[in-house]
C-alpha cells in the first residue's frame, strides 16, 4: 500500500506543473481604422461568407459575432451574407426574397454546412479542417491568421452609377504584387446590400423588423469568377470592366460592390478582396 | 506519414501480410505467430429525394457514390502483439452528414511488448480511465468517431492485482493529429479474497491537455473580440482526476466515481453575451472548473436485477481544443443516462449527454416470473442544473415464450424530449410521445423463422400542430432461412405529419411520407453480405450513447463484413 501511495504522490508532482504565462487576451479594443486609402498603402482584406437563411433560428447570432469582427477589423474583414440553403426560402408575410442564383450555386461550390451558424473564410481550407465551412467559434481565430498574410495582389474598385437609368458600371484595376503561378485565378464581383428590414426567424420568433446586412443581391461576374487570363507576374496591372442595370428595389445608398481574387478548382482560396460602395 | 509506411513495409518485411493471403481462414500462421483480423466495408449509392430532403449533397447531387471501409489486422509473435487498419473514406458522409470526405491510409497502427512487469505500446492507443469520463480513447465507426491517442503507452503490474500505467501522445484526427499534448497516469487494483464475497476494485486516474499554440492564438483572437467583461485568461494546461471504485457484496455490484477538472475553456451554447455592436447572442466561450459525479448500483437474486444509476455533470467539456464542436476533438465519454433503444421509433429521441450540466437518474428492473415471462421496466429522468426538463422516458416491456414455437416482446414508451436542446433548435416545444410496440417471432421449423415487427408513435400536439414530424407507424417483416439468408421489409410512415414535415408545393398540406427499407443479407460462415434499399428521414442517429442530427438518406447500402 505505502508503494501505492508513493506512486501516487509521484504522479500528482508530475502533473504539477509550474505556474503557466499567461497569452495576452485584451478584449475588444476598438476598432483597427480604415487603413491607408490608396492601393500602394493596401493591406490584407479578409473575405467572410456567411451562409444563412430568414427561417435559420440560429443565424442571427452568426451575424451579430459577424458585426463584432467587423468592428475589430473594420475595412480589413469584408462581410457577405448569402441567403441559400433549407432555411433560404422567404415566408408568406416576406417583403423580399434574398435567394440568389449564384448564392445557390455558391453553396454547392463551397460546400453545405453541418450546422448554422456557418461561414467561409476566405476560401480556405485551414489545416486540421475537413471543410470550408466553419462554425462560429472558428472565425476569429482564422481571420486573425489571414490578416496575417500580405495580399499576393491588390485591388482598386471604381464604380460609376446613373441614378436616371440605374445603369451600375465597375471597373477593377488588380494590381499584382508577386508572381502568381497558379493557372486558373478568377475575379468575383458581388453586389450587396445592407439596412434592410425584413422577416427573420429568431430564437424569439419571428421578426418583421430584423434588419439583414450584406445581403448577396447579385453578382457582375460567374459565381465561381470569371477567369483571368492575362499572366499574373509581379507588378502588372490588369484592368477589368463590368456593367449591369441596378434592378429597381436595391437600394443603391446601401450597396457595396465587393471584388475579389480566387483560386479555381480543388484550392478556391481567395487571395484578396476589396470594397467601396456604390454610391460614394 | 513515413512511419506509418515504415510500419507497413515492416509488416510485409516479416512475411505477416503474405500469410494474410495465404491463411486467411486459419489463424496460426506456421511460424509459430497468430494472425487474425476483420473487414467492414459499406458502399453508399444515393438517389436524389427532394421530398424528404436527401438532397444538396455531393453526393445526391453527382457524386451518386461513397465508401467507407476498414480492413484490421492482428498478429502476435514473439512476445511481441501488433496490428495495422486500413482505413479508407471516399465521397464519405460520416465525418460531416452534409459534406463529402476522400482519404484513405493507415488510419490505426500499434506494436506491443510486455517485458516481465512492464509493457509497451506504442503507437495509436485505445484505452479509458474509469468509466471515461475523464479519458477515453476509442472509435464509433458510424459516426466517424476515432479518439485513439497516437502515441506512448507504459504499464507496469506493481502486484498481480495491482497496476499503474501513464501514456503520452496526441489525438488522432483522421489521417492526421490535433496538436495539443495529452498526457495521464492511472493506477488501478483489486482487493478481496476467497473467502469473502466482498470485493474492492479502486483506481485513481489524472489526464492533462496541453494546447498548441495555434488553438491558443485562435482562442485569444476570439476573446479580443468580446466586452471586457466576458474575457478571460485562458489556460494552456487543463488537468482532469478521477476517483473510481466498484464494490461487489454477494448479489450487490455498486460502481462510484468522482472526477474533477481544473479551469478550462469550452463553448457553452447556452450562454447570452452582449456583443460590441449592441446585440445579444447566446452561445460564448466560458472558463471553469468541471466536475461529475457518477453512481451506480447493482442488485441480481432469484430472477429480479434491479439497476439505480445517478450522474451530476458540471462544465465538463473536456476536448483537445476549445474550438472542437459537436462529436469531435472529445478526450473523454460520459455515460448517458437512458436506456439504449434498438427499435426504429423508440430510438428516435434520443438524449446525449449534456456536457453544460445536468442531473440524470435512471432506474432499470428485471423481473423473470417463470422461464415464459420476463417483465421489464425502465425509467430515466434528465434536467439540467436549474431544473428545467431536459429528458423523460418510461418504458415498459414483457417477454414471453411459448415452448419454443414463438416469442413475443410488447410493451410501451413515454417520452419526453427537449429538441430546443438536444438538436439545437432555439422555440421549439418539446416533444411529448407514447409508443406501443411488439415484437413478434415464430419459428416456421428448425431453420426458417417470421418475425413481425409494429412500433407506433404518438406526438402530442401544440396549439393545434403536431410536434416536430407528427406521428409514426413502423412496420416490418423479416424472414430468415438459417444459417444462410435474412430478408425484411418495412415502412416507416408519417401518418399524422407534424410541424417540420415537408409540405406539398401546390397545395401546401402537409405530405403523408413512407419511408420504405428493404434488406437482404446472405452469412456464410464469417462472411455476411448485406444488400439494401433505404429512405429515412432526419434524426438523431446514435452509437454507442453518442448521438448526432443526421439528415434524411435515400439510396442503396451494399456492405460486406468478414472476419478472421
Amino acid at each position: 500500500m505505502k508503494r501505492q501511495i508513493f506512486l501516487l504522490a509521484l504522479a500528482a508532482l508530475s502533473f504539477a506543473a509550474c505556474e503557466e504565462i499567461a497569452p495576452p487576451v485584451t478584449g475588444y479594443m476598438g476598432p483597427v481604422g480604415p487603413g491607408p486609402d490608396d492601393v500602394a498603402g493596401q493591406q490584407r482584406q479578409v473575405l467572410i461568407e456567411e451562409f444563412t437563411g430568414v427561417r435559420c433560428v440560429n443565424c442571427p447570432a452568426g451575424s451579430a459575432a459577424i458585426e463584432d469582427l467587423a468592428a475589430v477589423h473594420d475595412a480589413q474583414l469584408i462581410a457577405v451574407s448569402i441567403h441559400a440553403g433549407e432555411f433560404s426560402p422567404p415566408y408568406a408575410e416576406s417583403n423580399y426574397d434574398f435567394h440568389t442564383p449564384e448564392g445557390d450555386q455558391i453553396l454547392s461550390y463551397l460546400g453545405e454546412p453541418f450546422g448554422y451558424p456557418t461561414a467561409v473564410v476566405n476560401r480556405q481550407l485551414f489545416d486540421g479542417e475537413f471543410d470550408l465551412q466553419l462554425g462560429q467559434s472558428q472565425w476569429a481565430g482564422f481571420i486573425v491568421q489571414e490578416k496575417a498574410i500580405p495580399p499576393k495582389v491588390k485591388l482598386a474598385i471604381k464604380p460609376v452609377f446613373n441614378a436616371a437609368n440605374r445603369a451600375l458600371g465597375v471597373d477593377v484595376t488588380l494590381f499584382v504584387q508577386e508572381d502568381i503561378s497558379s493557372t486558373d485565378v478568377r475575379l468575383s464581383i458581388m453586389i450587396t446590400e445592407s439596412g434592410i428590414q425584413d422577416v427573420q426567424l429568431t430564437p424569439s420568433g419571428k421578426d418583421a423588423s430584423y434588419t439583414h446586412k450584406h445581403v448577396l443581391r447579385g453578382m457582375m461576374t460567374n459565381y465561381g469568377g470569371d477567369p483571368i487570363t492575362e499572366t499574373l507576374s509581379g507588378g502588372a496591372e490588369i484592368a477589368k470592366t463590368y456593367t449591369m442595370t441596378l434592378p429597381v428595389g436595391w437600394d443603391e445608398n446601401h450597396c457595396d460592390v465587393i471584388a475579389f481574387v480566387s483560386l479555381a478548382g480543388e484550392n478556391k482560396y481567395v487571395l484578396q478582396a476589396h470594397k467601396v460602395a456604390v454610391v460614394e | 506519414m513515413n512511419t506509418k509506411l515504415w510500419f507497413a513495409g515492416l509488416l510485409m518485411m516479416y512475411g505477416i501480410l503474405p500469410a494474410t493471403a495465404q491463411d486467411a481462414q486459419g489463424q496460426a500462421t506456421g511460424d509459430g505467430g497468430r494472425i487474425s483480423g476483420n473487414l467492414e466495408a459499406t458502399g453508399n449509392f444515393y438517389i436524389r429525394d427532394s421530398l424528404i430532403r436527401a438532397i444538396n449533397t455531393p453526393q445526391y447531387d453527382h457524386q451518386k457514390y461513397g465508401a467507407d471501409a476498414w480492413l484490421n489486422l492482428n498478429y502476435s509473435n514473439w512476445g511481441f502483439d501488433m496490428g495495422l487498419r486500413f482505413d479508407m473514406f471516399q465521397n464519405s458522409s460520416l465525418l460531416n452528414p452534409t459534406g463529402s470526405f476522400t482519404d484513405q491510409g493507415i488510419g490505426h497502427w500499434y506494436i506491443s511488448k510486455k517485458i516481465n512487469k512492464l509493457g509497451i505500446t506504442g503507437g495509436y492507443i485505445y484505452d479509458i480511465i474509469g468509466s471515461g469520463i475523464i479519458f477515453r480513447a476509442y472509435e464509433e465507426r458510424p459516426l466517424a468517431i476515432d479518439q485513439a491517442l497516437y502515441g506512448l503507452r507504459l504499464t507496469y503490474d506493481l502486484s498481480p492485482d495491482w497496476q499503474v500505467k501513464v501514456f503520452s501522445g496526441r489525438q488522432k484526427q483522421q489521417f492526421d493529429t490535433y496538436k495539443s499534448t495529452i498526457r495521464g497516469f492511472a493506477i488501478n487494483g483489486f482487493m478481496g479474497s476467497d473467502s469473502s464475497n466482498i470485493t474492492l476494485t479502486p483506481g485513481f486516474g489524472i489526464v492533462s491537455r496541453a494546447l498548441d499554440d495555434a488553438s491558443m492564438s485562435n482562442l485569444v483572437s476570439t476573446l479580443n473580440t468580446y466586452r471586457k467583461e466576458d474575457i478571460f485568461i485562458p489556460k494552456y494546461n487543463t488537468y482532469a482526476f478521477s476517483l473510481y471504485n466498484t464494490l461487489t457484496a454477494g448479489p450487490f455490484s455498486w460502481y462510484a466515481e468522482g472526477a474533477y477538472k481544473t479551469k478550462d475553456s469550452f463553448t457553452d451554447p447556452f450562454q447570452e453575451r452582449a456583443t460590441v455592436s449592441g446585440d445579444t447572442i447566446t452561445g460564448r466561450l466560458v472558463q471553469g472548473e468541471g466536475t461529475v459525479f457518477y453512481s451506480s448500483l447493482s442488485y441480481a437474486k432469484n430472477g429480479l436485477g434491479i439497476t439505480v444509476e445517478g450522474k451530476r455533470t458540471e462544465n465538463f467539456d473536456f476536448r483537445t481544443r476549445p474550438q472542437e464542436e459537436g462529436n469531435r476533438g472529445l478526450l473523454h465519454y460520459i455515460p448517458p443516462m437512458t436506456r439504449v433503444n434498438t427499435y426504429r421509433l423508440l430510438a428516435r429521441y434520443a438524449a446525449a449527454t449534456q456536457f453544460a450540466g445536468e442531473l440524470a437518474f435512471q432506474a432499470d428492473v428485471e423481473y423473470r416470473v417463470n422461464k415464459a415471462l420476463l417483465l421489464t421496466a425502465n425509467f430515466s429522468n434528465i434536467t439540467n442544473l436549474g431544473d428545467n426538463q431536459l429528458y423523460r422516458e418510461l418504458y415498459t416491456e414483457l417477454y414471453y415464450k411459448y415452448k419454443r414455437k414463438w416469442t413475443l416482446y410488447a410493451g410501451v414508451q413515454l417520452q419526453e424530449y427537449n429538441q430546443e436542446i438536444y438538436q439545437n433548435k432555439p422555440g421549439v416545444v418539446p416533444v411529448k410521445t407514447v409508443t406501443p410496440f411488439f415484437d413478434f417471432l415464430y419459428k416456421i421449423d428448425q431453420k426458417k423463422a417470421l418475425r413481425l415487427e409494429a412500433q407506433y408513435m404518438n406526438v402530442k400536439e401544440d396549439h393545434g400542430v403536431k410536434a416536430d414530424y407528427g406521428n409514426w407507424l413502423h412496420g416490418l417483416v423479416e424472414y430468415t432461412v438459417a444459417p444462410n439468408w435474412t430478408f425484411a421489409v418495412s415502412d416507416m410512415f408519417n401518418i399524422s405529419p407534424g410541424k417540420l414535415s415537408p409540405e406539398n408545393t401546390k397545395t401546401g398540406a402537409k405530405e403523408k411520407i413512407h419511408f420504405q427499407r428493404l434488406d437482404v443479407s446472405y452469412t456464410q460462415r464469417a462472411n455476411r453480405f448485406a444488400l439494401s434499399y433505404i429512405k429515412q428521414p432526419e434524426g438523431i442517429v446514435c452509437s454507442g450513447g453518442i448521438c448526432r442530427l443526421e439528415p434524411a438518406f435515400s439510396g442503396v447500402k451494399l456492405s460486406v463484413n468478414s472476419t478472421f
